[in-house]
């Protein structure tokens, strides 16, 4: 066996299970007859959990023209498009060196651009409910019990 | 988090295989040759993702079964210093946490890297395993299963195969990744930045 080239070019979530969907695995009980090996099958099924589920060639095009005037390395946006970061917070250990290369007002504006271009991850609804109602929940259970 | 490798392997096509169309029959053999398998320095293989080129079909002396030269690009899972992650917990004992990805489970969080304040309570006197807790402003936040925890990579390593290894020692993992952790609780962010 000889290796090539080590890296031939790197794949966001999308275009992996992009691939894996055109092997033919899906979630429901089709999924015996489809040609897909149970390991794919498990990588499949990680990334049907992640940001990557409901996003599409347009929506990723559209984010990297929006972002193209920011100076971020590939990497980075690599890496936004796999986790599609909501605030600054989650942005900010994305991006080296984050606060001497970007202001506030810059980060603000390229979250609004990930909030904007790609849809988000499956679970929003539930788990990303303001972190108050979390938080009250457990603070009132913690009093009761 | 995933790479495209392009790799050249000399494989023979056992001759069960001859009857179906080439390009399947080799897509299948190279399938059973390197899916789920690590390579080292490359990573863990998910999936052959094309075949770009066949050559060869000599059958060598006292062989049935032709050997061909194939040029192919495959799917390696192979995580970056400094990437970000989830994960799920898997196993949690006082050396520190083990998480898995559903495809890959050798991820380990040694217990300096997690969270402090923190404390071990293990399951019973004599059991190594137990559960983190992490003290954060006055409460305690128990690390369980029903959460999924952000990461950043801080190395990957693949050890070289032993040739014998102790009765008990755990399964060996050729790829081994450990990390920083960052923590969500329900939606509560600790973000672990530099802990040098």
């Amino acid at each position: 066996m000889k290796i090539l080239e080590a890296n031939n070019g790197a794949l966001t979530n999308f275009e992996v299970l992009d691939f894996l969907r055109a092997k033919g695995a899906s979630k429901d009980p089709t999924r015996v007859l489809a040609k897909v090996a149970q390991s794919e099958y498990k990588v499949y099924d990680y990334l049907i959990d992640t940001a990557a589920r409901d996003q599409t060639r347009e929506s990723i095009n559209e984010f990297l023209e929006s972002v193209e005037s920011h100076d971020l390395a590939k990497a980075e946006i690599l890496n936004i498009i796999n986790i599609r970061p909501t605030n600054i917070v989650e942005i900010f250990p994305i991006i080296e060196c984050c606060d001497t290369r970007f202001s506030d007002e810059e980060l603000t504006e390229i979250v609004e651009i990930v909030k904007r271009t790609l849809p988000p991850p499956p679970e929003d609804a539930n788990g990303a409910e303001p972190t108050k109602s979390n938080g009250e929940e457990g603070g009132e259970q913690m009093e009761t019990s | 988090m995933f790479y495209l490798s392009k790799i050249e392997h000399t494989l023979p096509l056992p001759a069960p295989q001859l009857s179906r169309p080439i390009r399947e029959a080799i897509h299948t053999e190279l399938e059973k040759l390197f899916l789920d398998k690590v390579i080292a320095n490359l990573g863990l293989c998910v999936s052959v993702y094309d075949i770009k080129s066949i050559e060869g079909g000599f059958i060598y002396p006292g062989d049935g079964a032709p050997t061909y030269t194939v040029v192919f690009n495959l799917i390696m899972f192979r995580p970056f210093v400094g990437e970000i992650m989830t994960a799920k917990l898997l196993s949690s004992d006082a050396d520190g946490l083990r998480l898995s990805l559903g495809f890959f489970d050798d991820i380990y969080v040694p217990l300096q890297h997690l969270p402090s304040p923190n404390e071990f309570k293990a399951e019973s006197k004599n059991s190594t395993k137990g559960t983190w807790y992490w003290k954060y402003e006055e409460q305690s936040y128990p690390v369980d299963d029903s959460d999924m925890i952000k990461f950043r990579i801080q190395n990957v390593t693949y050890p070289s195969i032993p040739v014998e290894q102790p009765k008990e020692s755990k399964p060996f993992a050729p790829m081994l990744v450990t990390i920083f952790e960052k923590v969500t609780y329900g939606g509560i962010y600790f973000v672990g930045i530099n802990r040098s």
